[in-house]
């Protein structure tokens, strides 16, 4: 079933691509425009993702004869877990700029360690030291500007 | 002598030195934590090395790469659980060496086999790089387009399950490398108005995405973290090894230079080789029943060509700029932002720098027996490593590299949307080599088809015009139609078809 989703899922990605490619300019003096490798990249998802879907329709022949496809509880619950390092990359975009990037780091490591049972204590302390390692060599050694958000306010 | 002198004074340095030294340690690290791959480190080391010198960088690389895939044999020898996918063709074996007390004989075995299968693959890409240069100096954009499209029709047929996830996975790449102003027009592709996507998509964002944090979600998806050493066995790491070397180095020559050759094909890198040298060598033992029961034939051929692969992959990358596997898809990157093209030119022009590269590629193999001997004494410290621990660590480190290279927020969102989609696709079962070959060579592929259509006025025909260019387009529509052949041949001979290769 998730195969002939994903196969799907290329068929209409690879249309949105060949569409959007053909509003790319062309030029009179180039035989190939810069349409070209897109249309033909947004053909082969299409075609790519039809064999897929085709190789796999059977799934839909097993709902329609009563199957269902339900992810189970530990499934789900899993699938949520696995978001969690995207959402704390989300958290980092988003409050780096105020909280900074020092307090933004130490905050998602605590959450991620007690997300796995780390004990608290030890959780807090190494996602403080290792904040402060990261940034140093970053922000110091390596000069890259992180935003230093509300420890650079205080001072 | 005066470039092999140079290069020389290029790496015996304090600063070269100490990053081979760290670099070791490393990679001795990153590979003997389970679920932590050679890739991986190599994804994580590069914002680093984009602030050291050409030398140091590609050093701290190479001797990573190459530790990572033999401390991948530390945890599936005392756990069963591979560090690397590099190990995980013999993983049983070693595994069951390891119940029967022999554990650090075995890792001693596959220490002394990745170091000479390392210096094989070494030697290789010393004699044979520079001859293939000269005649690479021939080629013109005609070749290089074929050379390109070669690469990534490679990268297909050598990939291991669904070959039309495969070609999925390519596509993805190719789309990524489309990304950005067009050469010849100057016109937008899919930037939706971003100032900072004008120039491409930076390929390291990608990498750390595909790799790393495709990592760390797995990670977090999965409940168990189960990790009992057993009890460590008081065997000596060394003391059999010339006995097993002596009675099976035909095995060790076999798998160095069958992992090299496997290693220089594009998308196949040391997981492959290891693979198909472990079948190899099973097949023309003489005890192909203990084979899976314990047996240190089979990790004497495997071990020395997962290392030998990394060796043999560098022949194409340096000479074509064609990557052999994904890290050195991630080293022409990092040679292109240190202004070093990758191409027969560097032969040429790059005065001691190919012999610095030449000898950090046998410091990084050689310094891997003490670095590698102190690693299999202190096996637990690696091992009991929580992961719980390192990889929130890890995350904050793949923040902070992809936006440490343009200093934009955009390229964190990149590795954000790239990992997401790297998780599905490797959920799924879609291999990720294609996907980083279409990256790195999408924009070869479509510059060089643009300027030989520029230069014959699109007449598609002239790709066939040139004797090397039609022997290359021969080669390619070979590849193309030859699962098509194999079919008929089989429905010929009536042989039943046979199974999938692991």
């Amino acid at each position: 079933m998730r195969d002939f989703l994903v196969g799907l899922a290329f068929l209409v990605a690879g249309a949105i691509v060949y569409v959007v490619a053909q509003g790319f300019p062309t030029m009179p003096s180039l035989q190939y425009g810069p349409s070209l490798f897109p249309s033909l990249i947004g053909g082969g998802c299409m075609i790519g993702g039809l064999i897929l879907a085709i190789g796999h329709v059977r799934a839909l022949k097993g709902i329609g004869n009563g199957m269902t496809w339900r992810m189970k509880r530990e499934q789900l619950r899993d699938t949520l877990l696995s978001l969690l390092p995207a959402l704390a990359i989300v958290f980092y975009i988003l409050a780096s700029e105020w909280l900074g990037a020092m307090l933004c780091l130490a905050s998602i490591m605590f959450v991620l360690m007690l997300a796995r049972r780390t004990s608290p204590l030890l959780a807090f302390g190494i996602s403080i030291v290792a904040a402060l390692v990261i940034d140093l060599v970053f922000s110091r050694y390596l000069l890259i500007p992180l935003p230093e958000g509300l420890l650079g306010v205080w001072g | 002598m005066d470039a092999f002198l140079q290069g020389l004074a290029l790496v015996f340095n304090f600063q070269t030195l100490l990053v081979i030294a760290a670099a070791a340690i490393f990679g001795v690290f990153v590979g003997a934590v389970p679920g932590l791959t050679a890739t991986m480190a190599v994804a994580l080391l590069v914002p680093i090395t984009f602030y050291m010198e050409s030398t140091p960088a590609i050093a701290a690389i190479v001797t990573t790469s190459a530790m990572a895939i033999f401390a991948g044999d530390i945890p599936g020898t005392y756990l069963n659980i591979p560090g690397t996918p590099a190990s995980a063709a013999y993983v049983g074996e070693s595994h069951q060496l390891a119940r029967q007390g022999r554990a650090r004989e075995t890792l001693g075995t596959n220490l002394v086999c990745s170091v000479l299968g390392g210096l094989f693959g070494t030697l290789v890409l010393v004699f044979v790089s520079p001859s293939l240069a000269e005649v690479a100096l021939k080629f013109s954009s005609f070749e290089y387009f074929w050379l390109a499209l070669l690469g990534l029709s490679c990268s297909i047929f050598i990939s291991i399950g669904s070959k039309t996830k495969a070609f999925l996975s390519l596509l993805v790449g190719l789309l990524l490398s489309t990304v950005g102003l067009d050469m010849m027009s100057g016109a937008p592709r899919f930037t939706f108005g971003i100032p900072d996507l004008m120039a491409g998509i930076n390929f390291i964002p990608v990498m750390i995405g595909m790799f790393a944090l495709n990592e760390l979600m797995s990670f977090y998806g999965s409940s168990n973290e189960n990790r009992n050493i057993p009890a460590v066995h008081k065997d000596k790491v060394f003391s059999s090894v010339p006995q097993h070397i002596g009675r099976y180095w035909r095995n060790l020559l076999r798998g160095s230079s069958t992992g090299t050759l496997i290693g220089a094909l594009p998308g196949a890198g040391a997981d492959i080789a290891a693979w198909i040298s472990y079948a190899m060598g099973k097949s023309r033992s003489k005890n192909r029943d203990a084979y899976g029961t314990g047996h240190i034939e089979g990790i004497v051929d495997a071990s020395s060509a997962n290392n030998s692969g990394i060796s043999g992959a560098w022949v194409p990358a340096l000479v074509f700029g064609i990557p052999g596997d994904s890290i050195t898809a991630i080293v022409i990157g990092v040679l292109y932002m240190k202004g070093m093209n990758p191409g027969p030119t560097i032969f040429m022009e790059g005065g001691g720098l190919v012999y610095a590269l030449f000898t950090v590629f046998f410091i990084a193999n050689l310094v891997m027996l003490p670095i590698g001997y102190i690693a299999i004494r202190s096996a637990k410290v690696f091992i009991l490593t929580p992961r719980k621990i390192l990889m929130p660590i890890i995350l904050c480190f793949c923040i902070i590299g992809a936006f440490a290279i343009n200093n934009a927020i955009t390229d964190v969102w990149i590795m954000l949307i790239i990992g997401l989609v790297a998780f599905i696709l490797a959920r799924n079962d879609f291999p990720m080599a294609p996907a980083i070959l279409g990256l790195v060579l999408g924009g070869t592929l479509e510059n060089n088809f643009m300027s030989s259509m520029l230069k014959s006025n699109g007449d598609l025909l002239s790709f066939f015009s040139r004797p090397i260019s039609a022997g290359l387009g021969a080669m390619v529509i070979l590849i193309w139609f030859l699962p098509l052949f194999i079919r008929l041949y089989r429905r010929y001979r009536g042989a039943p078809q046979s199974p999938r290769t692991p």
